[in-house]
């Protein structure tokens, strides 16, 4: 499991990005996420993973407030972004967004060109002041995509015509051309072919390079080789989180290792 | 009501084949249950298929032949009693068709004198004109006639007369054959193995196929009647003057001015001004309706807006002719005296009247369209655009409503081929001046108003100027079913978009 791991996992220098305190979750009456803590460092790529319904991706989008786009949901306790708390009244969700970007499960084009839907973040928080700004950000974001060798002839041409990996890597583009300091990641590869899961998951740690990444998985193997640190969701609770070298071969909670042995989820 | 259960009245017969149906139904199910000894497993089909099948084998081919005999028979019979007329039995300024009606009256009167017992079946038979007053003994049996009875008309009665009874036995006759050879045919196939459900599916699909065609060609009925119309119309009428001239002035006289441009004109402009209302408050309804409202609103909302479509049109006509007009005349008119202080609009009825009213009524029209078009934009869309920091509003600006752009413009024409067909609104609230301006608090009229106003009072339907009116429903036909097909093959090529 661990044969292709791309990273070195010398990251406890890095210093807390994200530091949820007692975050609890509820769909109308259903407790969705139950007491979670968690201290999440800066440029380092940290996995969650769980079975299905586990709460991972709602807890995830707790961190840039997707979840106040749902009616019936509503968040308790503190998340807290570089010592700021997201959820205080003096926040705006929408700034807080660009500050945290995000990347989705099904690649999500807008039906624009590649151009515009790269321009799209920047020219509403105002990123560009004219045209070749704009421009050199579109290729920045591009190329930080690792998809501008791929569209740069065809930057007008509409986003939604890409293979579904070039879609993704869009999406990255597009997430990383707003200068998030976050960017959290929704099954970023479950639409993907194996070839498309490899490109994505090395931009993923390039993207460490600047960024905190948070990525939602359904694959351990996935989770073992892109990240640093693993959380590990079960039923809501947060089970137990580490280095994730410790989490794949030396699990403290028997429900951990369960899943990753493949005897529940 | 006693010839409803006269022998040989076709809702006796319908009413018998219908029960031979059923008995057919139970007859077949009990049989084939029967050949398994109970056991339905042993069926090829559920025993309830085995049934379907022998009343349909039984119904339809019956009633099939009833439908098209009671069509085809007047015709024949009438075919061979005209022959009887002479030429000279037609008065001057009457046709043979009125001679025939008059036939038509005599044979019921006799027929009606026969069943009250004023008359026995042999005299009605033999009776002759010179002998009996025809018309003092029908008129007796409450069959009024115009004229006295002549001997042509009442031989020709007795004739009809016969031979709707021979008809009638005859129709009896088959009948009874192909409802008895049915229900043969069904007993004899009441096997194990026969695929009864199989057939019982094919019938279905006729069914289905039927129900398709009739549509479609009661569409290309309407169009070819209004061809041949609107032919005989350019066979009176230069098609020059229809297309090209600039007057409308119909005079039942003759030589009049007949064009159309005056009032396209006046169908294009109201139907302008009704979208300029109807879209953006159609869209703006239909924004926050699917954007916006929480459940509770759009529950309570949606139903309430869409009970403007269930309004019928002459209520919005009136609501034009007493509420909006008379409310532009003391805005826009009656110079000191109106709000505005001005004397632009004399007359209620104006474009701006009949526009307003019918941009209101299209509104629900626009808005539903609109509202299923924006929710079917996937939500992936605007997580996308918030998950970039963007608002709600940047969200639908920038990426919902392009997305579902191509599907509201289709909605919008769709919206415009209603507005350009729409009638009672404008007769009542346009006014009836044919003219060509650009005024909007003046009158004018469109052309469904003009179509109704040509076919209505009395009409002679070989003059130009009633012709004219299928040369214009022609147009308006062309014209909207032009928008529908725009709006349908943009929405078509929106969805294949996301799918």
């Amino acid at each position: 499991m661990k044969d292709n791991v791309i990273s070195e996992t010398d990251v406890t220098t890095h210093k807390t990005k994200i530091a949820a305190r007692n975050v609890q979750v509820y769909y109308g009456d259903t407790h969705a996420i139950k007491d979670v803590s968690v201290d999440i460092q800066d440029k380092t790529v940290t996995a969650f993973i769980g079975p299905s319904g586990c709460g991972k991706s709602t807890f995830l989008r707790c961190i840039n407030r997707m979840n106040d786009t749902i009616d019936i949901c509503t968040v308790k306790g503190d998340i807290l972004i570089d010592g700021e708390d997201i959820y205080d009244s003096a926040v705006d969700p929408v700034q807080l967004r660009a500050k945290v970007g995000m990347v989705f499960q099904k690649p999500n084009p807008f039906p624009k060109s590649i151009y515009d839907n790269v321009a799209y973040g920047p020219r509403i928080h105002g990123l560009a002041r004219n045209k070749s700004e704009l421009d050199d950000i579109v290729e920045r974001a591009l190329k930080r995509g690792a998809i501008w060798n791929e569209v740069k002839d065809r930057l007008h041409a509409p986003g939604t015509g890409l293979s579904g990996g070039q879609q993704q890597r869009l999406c990255i583009a597009r997430a990383v051309a707003t200068e998030p300091e976050v960017l959290l990641m929704d099954e970023p590869c479950s639409a993907l072919d194996p070839i498309a899961t490899a490109q994505v998951e090395e931009l993923i740690d390039e993207l460490r390079q600047d960024y905190s990444v948070v990525i939602v998985t359904h694959s351990m193997q996935q989770a073992a080789r892109v990240s640093q640190r693993t959380a590990f969701f079960h039923l809501g609770n947060l089970v137990e989180f580490g280095e994730t070298d410790k989490i794949f071969t030396s699990p403290e909670d028997p429900r951990t290792e369960s899943y990753i042995t493949g005897r529940i989820g | 009501m006693r010839d409803l259960f006269n022998v040989g009245s076709t809702t006796l017969l319908v009413a018998v084949v219908l029960i031979l149906t059923v008995l057919a139904y139970g007859l077949v199910r009990s049989r084939v249950m029967s050949s398994v000894s109970g056991d339905a497993r042993k069926l090829h089909s559920l025993p309830n298929y085995y049934g379907y099948n022998a009343a349909m084998l039984t119904a339809i081919p019956a009633l099939f032949v009833l439908a098209i005999w009671m069509l085809v028979q007047p015709m024949l019979i009438q075919n061979a009693v005209i022959d009887m007329i002479p030429q000279s039995a037609v008065n001057e300024g009457s046709s043979v068709n009125l001679v025939m009606s008059d036939v038509r009256r005599v044979a019921n009167g006799l027929d009606a004198a026969v069943q009250s017992g004023t008359l026995d079946a042999d005299s009605a038979r033999d009776m002759d004109v010179t002998a009996t007053d025809v018309r003092a003994l029908l008129a007796g049996t409450g069959v009024a006639l115009g004229s006295d009875v002549t001997p042509e008309v009442l031989a020709a009665a007795q004739r009809y007369r016969s031979m709707e009874v021979t008809g009638r036995w005859l129709m009896i006759a088959v009948i009874s054959v192909l409802v008895l050879g049915g229900m043969f045919i069904a007993l004899r196939t009441a096997r194990a193995d026969f695929r009864a459900r199989n057939t019982v599916e094919r019938f279905l699909l006729g069914l289905l196929v039927l129900a398709a065609s009739l549509a479609i060609l009661t569409t290309v009925g309407i169009v070819l009647s209004m061809l041949f119309e609107t032919l005989n119309f350019f066979r009176l009428h230069p098609w020059q003057d229809f297309f090209l001239g600039t007057t409308w002035a119909p005079n039942f006289r003759g030589d009049s001015d007949l064009s159309i441009l005056p009032l396209l004109w006046g169908t294009l402009y109201i139907s302008f001004i009704a979208l300029l209302v109807a879209v953006p408050i159609g869209l703006f309804a239909a924004i926050y309706l699917s954007e916006y409202a929480n459940n509770k609103v759009r529950a309570f909302a949606k139903p309430l807006l869409e009970i403007l479509a269930g309004i019928p049109t002459i209520v919005y006509g009136l609501f034009a002719l007493l509420t909006v007009g008379p409310f532009l005349v003391k805005v826009f008119g009656r110079g000191e005296d109106g709000l505005l202080g001005v004397d632009w609009m004399s007359g209620a009825t104006s474009v701006l009247t009949a526009g307003l009213v019918m941009g209101i009524m299209l509104i629900p029209f626009v808005s539903s369209l609109s509202d299923d078009i924006i929710n079917a934009v996937p939500q992936s869309m605007r997580d996308g655009s918030f998950g970039l920091g963007a608002t709600h509003s940047e969200t639908i600006r920038q990426v919902v409503l392009p997305a579902a752009l191509p599907g509201i413009v289709g909605a919008v024409l769709l919206a415009a081929s209603r507005a350009i067909g729409e009638t009672m609104i404008v007769v009542l609230g346009a006014g009836a001046i044919a003219r060509i301006s650009g005024n909007p608090l003046e009158a004018m009229t469109t052309i469904t108003t003009r179509i109704v106003s040509q076919l209505t009072g009395d009409t002679d339907f070989a003059s130009p100027e009633t012709l004219v009116a299928f040369a214009l429903g022609l147009t308006l036909f062309v014209l909207t079913l032009g928008l529908n097909v725009l709006a349908l093959l943009i929405v078509r090529k929106y969805r294949e978009q996301y799918e």
